[in-house]
């Protein structure tokens, strides 16, 4: 189970990630839905209808802070501007953690809009983990860092991936936003075994899980977070759940979303692998175990 | 103006890497990727650069070269940042027609990256580009331009702050102002006309006027516009920086509108919601029978990317 300095003691169940075309049915029916997403820049803004239904959201439900513009991986460093947004939208939300991913996506105040790959060495993973000792001691809340799905690795690659997230966060002592979708995602684009990776992150350290589907070609994946999620990442997922224990687990539908009701059908699934998880491996996870 | 990325410490400048990669996704669509609908990559039709660029950073895979992969981020980009730029222009996408509207966002955003958090303000200089365009006659250029400043204007109210309503009671103790989501803008055609147009056509019966634009969100979070005549849009903008009304009305410049009329505007005005207490927070309130698409939806800003 995640150390509870990385999830500010709170323990979350299932939730899903608040989309649009699902706001009415979220304010009229009020589903039990235990917790919801929200992408942080989405929120960032004076005033208008995106406050209005986040304010709305808030009086019922827990929402979590997930961004997409930190970009901890620019070598030219973080915008203070984009810290105060985030900073001010957390004393609105009253976020337990915030997520957002380990990439950069800027240049010279050029932005990408995308998660871009990092190089896998020593001297990145310092830079990165030095913005985000910076970003995390400006936010004043625990910060946890995104795995993200990559189509492209650098030839000056100097570690696996999963070992890079591992020093990254330990140098910054931040937590681990684990996508296994993302994971299998990168294994398939770079032909490696995602169960090792699942198995070495510091299970200590992860702080929620993210599922989601994904778009397969015939030479690689896109992570288009617009399917069902596969077998073969619902069995990541238990063998993260098996290391990690209860851990805050939400589902990302994007595109061609479908009912709220199927979005959330899909998420409750991460349940019976959760429960089925705990009938086979009482009293707890492999690391509790040992 | 241009936005500016914050960084207050002095940081290195950015890794080679990063500076290359970057060049690369922001070099047009060349060939293939340029017809394509899809993300399957394929290497044709891109410059030496972008080959040098993938050569020298990226490794190749087990079943794509280094060029490929670098070229699915490449379209990635194109596709994310041209799909939200058309979203926020609907009307002006239908007046120019498929064809010269995506050559003009793709000619603009080439210029022009993105210098914001968010994808909503990738338009922020789209109507003085447009006003320079060479891919656009004179009529044209006036028109698209007018257009622009409109359908920006909306999204520029749409995500503006919400100031607490006067009271009847505060309209003579306290600072009345406009709020900030009631956008005014002088352009030197009807583009508003454009809305009810199915094709720029009609742009050839119409003729050029100085008109007044109000372009505001209800109290339940849509946007409107509406012509506002020059001598009430002149009165308004007296209260951008907010006034105390009696002071307001002794101190009126002759040669003034009648009171009769100048109290239709105010009561107008306050109906339309287009009043504010500065400083003050108002409410936001739900219009949630209303039907949300578009830039309404947000949608520019939530392509998926996580």
């Amino acid at each position: 189970m995640a150390d509870s300095r990385f999830t500010n003691g709170k323990t979350l169940g299932t939730g899903i990630g608040l989309r649009v075309p699902h706001y009415e049915h979220i304010l009229r029916e009020k589903p039990a839905v235990d917790w919801f997403e929200i992408i942080s820049e989405n929120y960032m803004v004076a005033g208008g209808r995106p406050l209005a239904v986040l304010d709305a959201i808030m009086d019922q439900y827990q929402v979590v802070m997930h961004g997409v513009g930190l970009y901890p991986g620019n070598s030219d460093g973080l915008d203070m501007d984009h810290l105060r947004r985030l900073k001010k939208l957390v004393k609105r939300t009253d976020t337990p953690w915030i997520s957002d991913h380990l990439c950069w996506g800027s240049v010279d105040g050029s932005v990408s809009h995308d998660l871009l790959p990092l190089p896998f060495t020593f001297e990145v993973a310092r830079k990165t983990a030095a913005n985000l000792k910076i970003a995390q001691d400006f936010l004043e809340i625990p910060l946890a860092m995104e795995n993200v799905s990559s189509y492209a690795e650098f030839a000056m690659d100097e570690m696996t991936e999963w070992q890079f997230l591992a020093e990254v966060c330990e140098l910054a002592d931040v937590g681990i936003l684990l996508d296994v979708n993302n994971i299998y995602v990168s294994s398939v684009n770079h032909d490696f075994d995602p169960m090792e990776y699942v198995n070495f992150i510091p299970s200590e350290r992860v702080a929620q899980i993210h599922i989601a589907g994904h778009s397969r070609y015939e030479r690689f994946i896109i992570d288009t977070h617009d399917h069902p999620v596969i077998d073969p990442v619902w069995h990541l997922y238990a063998r993260a759940m098996e290391r990690c224990g209860p851990t805050a687990t939400l589902l990302e539908w994007d595109a061609s979303i479908p009912s709220f009701d199927e979005v959330w059908q899909e998420a409750k699934k991460s349940e019976q692998w959760r429960k089925q998880n705990a009938t086979e491996n009482q009293p707890g996870g492999d690391d509790a175990a040992a | 103006m241009p936005r500016k990325i914050n960084r207050e410490v002095t940081m290195p400048p950015p890794e080679p890497w990063q500076q290359d990669f970057f060049r690369a996704l922001t070099m047009p669509l060349r060939g293939a990727s340029r017809r394509a609908t899809e993300l399957n990559p394929v290497a044709e039709g891109h410059s030496a650069e972008f080959f040098a660029i993938a050569g020298k950073w990226i490794k190749p895979g087990a079943s794509l070269s280094e060029a490929e992969r670098l070229e699915l981020y490449h379209r990635q980009y194109w596709y994310r940042v041209l799909d939200s730029l058309a979203e926020d222009f609907p009307v002006l996408r239908r007046m120019a027609g498929d064809e010269l509207f995506w050559e003009l966002i793709e000619q603009y955003l080439l210029g022009r990256p993105s210098r914001s958090f968010t994808l909503r303000h990738l338009g922020e200089e789209f109507a003085g580009f447009l006003e320079q365009s060479p891919l656009l006659d004179e009529r044209q250029r006036t028109w698209f331009r007018a257009l622009a400043a409109i359908e920006y204007a909306q999204m520029e109210s749409f995500e503006a702050l919400q100031c607490a309503l006067p009271t009847p009671g505060d309209l003579e103790k306290k600072m009345i102002g406009l709020q900030e989501h009631l956008r005014l803008i002088t352009i030197p055609v009807p583009a508003h006309l454009c809305y009810e147009w199915k094709n720029f056509s009609m742009a050839e019966h119409s003729p050029a006027e100085k008109v007044c634009i109000a372009v505001w969100r209800h109290a339940s979070g849509r946007s409107e516009r509406m012509c506002v005549e020059p001598d009430e849009a002149e009165f308004l903008i007296g209260f951008r920086n907010g006034v105390f009304l009696k002071e307001f009305f002794e101190t009126l410049p002759e040669p003034h509108p009648e009171p009769e009329k100048l109290s239709q505007w105010f009561a107008a005005w306050q109906s339309r919601g287009w009043l504010g207490l500065p400083g003050e927070a108002g409410q936001q309130l739900l219009d949630e029978a209303f039907e949300w698409q578009g830039k309404h939806a947000m949608s520019s800003q939530a392509m998926p990317m996580c």
